[in-house]
């Protein structure tokens, strides 16, 4: 994952490339907009080039650096000191091209026109080009930063709902029971075939951002339909939704890998099978789903692996939808597994 | 022409039993004698039914499939086994590397016939491997003990002890105590870290460790659970036994 920080790591050569090549792009701005008349124009740009390329080495050098403490610092802050630090070196650099120049501008000396001549209006000025240009510079870092990060963002949303989808393990399963209810019981195979259809036509949906809460209950219910075929009355899922908004937004497949997971390694590992409860409850503006289901009492859990991809996934795409505004629970008792999911409990208009 | 193929059916799922039921009796000369649901199930009907195959899910709840045929590979005559399952990567690898029969279900009728003709008997060695290979991992969940009547699985879990006996050990169970033929040793890396060796032929379930107490002479002595005897242990073993409980807490 790409860090959090937008400044780049100013130590790599691509940023040095960047940064110097906005310098001489900024030096031929100046020479272009001509303070001085009575020079060659190559000349006055040799002497801008030269001198903002000291600017940005020693930029360059400082804020390589700071980078690590200023990633400690709120970007506001982190941006603020950044600046000021530019405008400093700029300064800095500045005054020393003015004693420079003193000790040329001794009569006589053929350099001396190419240095300043008054001391604080050329500070001044410094100063200031180097304010703009380095905002400038930072909310360029800022924007490519943030569409980068967008990009692997979306791409890894898009991976994880490739992840979400159904195990395999399902999919043989109830084709097996179909096969098996098409001699014995044709109408209900049919149903079985409708509700499988349903079912991986959601799944294989686009990944849409969010969808109502309704449309996500309702995948469940018929993953929970299709799985009773096959268990029998060893499955017996309790809903307790009636408190919740189902016209609340949330990122599809949220709910339907939750309940594969109590029925795979919750209910089918049971001889007896169980109760899987779904509940939902909305506690001021937020929603809380979970999932509990009852297991085995193995003291050694097996396939648990499955179980942790679920989990991640879920919470990262959760963090995708609702920014820092979600959380994800799971606590395990003797005889229970329970995952709570929390987020904003935004209605669709 | 020979007597029918006589076929036990496992599996967990009853829509999954009721198709190969229908089509077990389809094919000629075959015969359904029985249907279970665990592995448990299939180790007593076996026992009881002596089939000539059995058609054995491997994903079941309490004993799974893999475990039952190791169990079934140490039976006198033991039927053939043939392992059915609808999406198990891992273990098709390690069907083909022990060369042991499968089918993918749902099952195609000419591919059961085949696999019905070519069944053989599971080994020992190779249904060990096979246990080795899976996720679960070698640990088996039960053992199986024969009485004078009838096969008994005891869990695991509840086992409290294992008594070397010279070439036998003895199993201490609340339902009493049984003699099986494995040596102390390989229960022991078996069942680590659940049991920890508390002198040269004893092995004890530290889930079932009521105390241990100061003898006499300096030594210790466990009381298990439910129990008034008490077990000793050897000098050597006291410090590791007292670490092992500590590290349960």
């Amino acid at each position: 994952m790409r860090s959090a920080f937008y400044l780049p790591d100013f130590c790599a050569t691509r940023t040095v490339f960047v940064i110097v090549l906005i310098a001489q792009l900024v030096a031929l701005i100046l020479t272009l907009a001509g303070g001085d008349r009575d020079l060659d124009f190559w000349i006055e740009h040799a002497r801008n080039a030269a001198f903002l390329l000291w600017v940005a080495l020693g930029t360059i050098c400082v804020l390589c650096a700071v980078r690590s403490q200023l990633a400690k610092l709120s970007i506001a802050r982190a941006s603020a000191l950044a600046l000021a630090l530019m405008v400093a070196v700029t300064v800095g650099i500045s005054e020393l091209a003015y004693r420079l120049g003193e000790s040329f501008t001794q009569p006589g000396t053929e350099l001396g026109h190419l240095f300043p001549l008054e001391h604080g209006p050329f500070l001044l000025r410094g100063g200031l080009i180097s304010l703009i240009i380095g905002a400038l510079a930072l909310r360029y870092f800022f924007v490519t930063h943030e569409w980068r990060r967008n990009v692997e963002m979306e791409a890894r949303s898009r991976i994880h709902a490739l992840q979400a989808r159904i195990r395999p393990h399902f999919l043989f399963n109830s084709m097996n029971t179909i096969a098996a209810l098409t001699r014995s019981d044709p109408q209900q195979a049919e149903e079985a075939i409708e509700d499988l259809a349903d079912l991986f036509r959601a799944n294989l949906n686009e990944a849409r951002a969010q969808i109502p809460l309704k449309e996500e209950l309702e995948v469940a219910r018929i993953y929970q339909r299709i799985e009773e075929l096959r268990l029998g009355n060893r499955l017996k899922v309790e809903w307790r939704v009636n408190e919740i908004p189902m016209r609340a937004l949330v990122p599809s497949l949220l709910v339907q890998p939750l309940l594969e997971n109590a029925i795979y390694h919750g209910i089918e590992r049971l001889p007896a099978g169980g109760t899987v409860i779904v509940s939902g409850e909305r506690d001021g503006d937020l929603l809380r789903l979970s999932v509990t289901n009852p297991i085995p009492t193995d003291p050694h859990p097996r396939e648990r692996e499955g179980n942790r991809i679920a989990i991640a996934n879920i919470t990262q795409r959760l963090e995708l939808a609702f920014p820092g505004k979600s959380g994800i629970e799971t606590t395990q008792t003797a005889d229970n597994y329970v995952v709570t999911l929390t987020f904003p409990c935004i209605e669709q208009s | 022409m020979s007597a029918a193929l006589r076929i036990l059916i496992i599996d967990d799922e009853p829509p999954a039993r009721d198709r190969l039921k229908r089509l077990v009796e389809e094919l000629d000369d075959c015969q359904c004698v029985g249907e279970g649901s665990t592995g448990q199930e299939a180790l007593q009907l076996a026992d009881q039914l002596k089939p000539d195959v059995i058609l054995l899910d491997i994903r079941m709840p309490g004993m799974d499939g893999i475990e039952a045929a190791r169990h079934l590979a140490d039976f006198e005559a033991p039927p053939a086994v043939i392992f059915t399952t609808a999406y198990d990567q891992y273990a098709l690898d390690a069907f083909d590397t022990q060369a042991v029969g499968y089918l993918l279900k749902p099952v195609r009728r000419e591919k059961l016939e085949r696999a019905l003709k070519g069944a053989m008997r599971p080994t020992r060695a190779q249904m060990a491997k096979l246990a080795n290979m899976s996720p679960a991992g070698a640990r088996r969940s039960h053992i199986a003990v024969r009485t004078r009547e009838e096969l008994r699985l005891l869990p695991v879990d509840e086992i409290q002890a294992f008594i070397a006996d010279q070439k036998y050990v003895t199993i201490r169970h609340p339902a009493g105590e049984h003699l099986i033929e494995e040596s102390l040793r390989s229960l022991e890396d078996e069942f680590n870290p659940d049991f920890v060796r508390i002198h040269r032929g004893a092995l004890v379930a530290l889930r079932h460790i009521e105390a241990v107490e100061r003898v006499a002479d300096g030594g210790y002595a466990v009381r298990l659970r439910g129990t008034a005897e008490s077990l000793t242990v050897s000098r050597r073993l006291g410090g590791e036994l007292l670490r092992r409980i500590r590290a349960r807490d």
